[in-house]
């Protein structure tokens, strides 16, 4: 790739850029603070991609970005490398989350009982359109129970790893502070469990559910099933300098872990966590997960190639980056072809003379 | 865990969860009586959050959150403030309060305080829980 340096855009550059942020006016605290409160799945998934949790924050990049989520994303990643890392927290356990939601569709019995929490699975897709014209659409209150849900659930694994249907999990043991970390070490393959998992954790969402979507659909080795989804609110658990352990406050994630049938006696397994309530990803991401274990190279499942793919800052950036001027490149695409259809018309010339 | 570990504990899982105008205006009393004050760290950062995975139950990060901390020491003790966002006088208000409360001063107000909180908390989470328990299947076999 070739780049030449050229002269007479700057005047162009600033207007352009001013002519974007005129379109979207004002940025306030109150604007702010609407789009936090309005959006909160769309702040969620953006929190998710870009591995930082802050509603606030990442409403304003929002804001900032007139909505455009890969933009969004990008300036939180930016913003971040401005901010020390103070520590590692406790890692989020099952029995420690704050379950909010959480559903089977491979087992209707299970442990804790089927919670739908909040959801639309079952809803009819209905446009308040009766808004547009003036009128407020007012959602019913829920008819609280008497009690409440408990605020934590058994892991629906470990259920199954009682009845012999899948291997129990290894207790990792790693220190907090020596977890592998893809903001800090490259991603080389074939990948550790925790980069592929921190690497689909911060993943595209788009890109995470059209390749999981394809292994869905049959190009996948595995059909997935739902073993356990879960909506909930994780603390997170610091230290005093004397020691103590406590809460500094709750994100939501969202996590989901996916079953296939196997060939032998256990269930084959996947799984997939991100920050903010976002189901699609997890499900897709751990039909991915299911499906990496001996994938075909280069085939969508392979972990080189949707690790890779779904890395959405690199894969926005690569492609917006085909607009930006490729003059010399071009043109000596253009030489190589002018030169090959005049190297191809040269025999005839002669043979006419 | 000792019981005044365990007590700290519950006290700072309750603060850093506080509403934040009612820590600042409590902090504000409590800081006329507490003397010199030197503020060893007050600042925004960020904490990685790590996870298990339940299938092979590998630790992994899921990424980083945004908090504010403040680290002070006064009347010999050390204390220390910390709560996600990124309000620096909130957690400074925090760590005030546990200097305070570890140096046993204004304890029966400090324990009010975090008693008045932690009711909120509880009455907060319960509405949320009976709102979720309502959405639980009570699957009927036919």
């Amino acid at each position: 790739m070739a780049y030449v340096a050229t002269r007479g855009g700057e005047r162009a550059i600033e207007q352009s850029e001013r002519l974007f942020r005129e379109e979207l006016g004002e940025i306030s605290l109150e604007k702010v603070a609407q789009i936090r409160d309005a959006l909160p799945y769309l702040v969620d998934r953006v929190m998710g991609e870009a591995s930082l949790y802050d509603q606030d924050v990442a409403a304003l990049a929002l804001t900032q970005a007139g909505g455009e989520l890969h933009e969004a994303v990008l300036l939180l990643r930016a913003w971040r490398t401005t901010q020390p890392r103070i520590c590692v927290a406790d890692p989020v356990t099952q029995a420690g989350s704050h379950v909010l939601r959480r559903i089977s569709a491979a087992f209707k019995d299970i442990p804790g009982g089927q919670v739908l929490g909040p959801s639309l699975d079952y809803a009819h897709r209905l446009l308040a359109t009766e808004v547009l014209s003036g009128e407020k659409y007012q959602p019913p209150a829920v008819d609280r129970a008497d009690h409440p849900a408990p605020r934590h659930q058994p892991s629906v694994s470990k259920w199954l790893a009682d009845q012999e249907l899948v291997t129990p999990s290894a207790n990792d043991d790693t220190p907090t502070d020596e977890i592998p970390d893809l903001t800090r070490e490259p991603l080389l393959f074939p990948a550790k469990r925790a980069h592929r998992l921190q690497s689909l954790a911060r993943a595209d969402t788009g890109g995470v559910l059209a390749l999981g979507y394809s292994a869905m659909r049959g190009y996948g080795q595995a059909h997935p099933t739902v073993n356990e989804l879960r909506l909930a609110e994780a603390d997170v658990q610091v230290t005093h300098p004397n020691g103590t352990k406590f809460s500094a406050g709750r994100v939501k994630i969202s996590q989901a872990e996916v079953v296939s049938k196997a060939k032998g006696e256990k269930l084959d397994r996947g799984f997939s966590a991100t920050f903010g309530w976002n189901e699609v990803k997890c499900i897709a991401a751990a039909t991915l997960d299911l499906n990496a274990e001996g994938a075909e190279k280069n085939s969508a499942v392979e972990e080189e190639f949707f690790l890779y793919h779904t890395e959405g800052v690199e894969s926005s950036g690569f492609c917006i980056h085909f607009k930006l001027p490729h003059y010399v490149t071009f043109q000596s695409s253009l030489d190589a072809m002018r030169d090959a259809k005049r190297k191809k018309d040269t025999p005839k010339m002669e043979a006419a003379e | 865990m000792s019981e005044t570990q365990s007590r700290h504990a519950q006290i700072l899982n309750t603060l850093a969860r506080a509403s934040i105008p009612a820590s600042k205006s409590f902090a504000e009393e409590l800081l006329d009586n507490i003397g010199d004050v030197e503020v060893v760290q007050n600042r925004t950062g960020l904490v990685m959050l790590p996870m298990h995975d339940t299938v092979e139950g590998t630790s992994f990060h899921l990424g980083e959150v945004l908090v504010s901390e403040a680290h002070i020491k006064a009347m010999g003790k050390e204390g220390y403030g910390m709560r996600t966002g990124r309000d620096l006088e909130a957690s400074m208000a925090m760590a005030v309060i546990d200097v305070a409360w570890q140096a046993g001063m204004a304890i029966d107000r400090i324990e009010a305080f975090v008693e008045r909180q932690a009711k909120q908390q509880e009455k907060d989470d319960d509405d949320q829980m009976r709102a979720v328990e309502a959405t639980r299947v009570n699957m009927e076999t036919f």
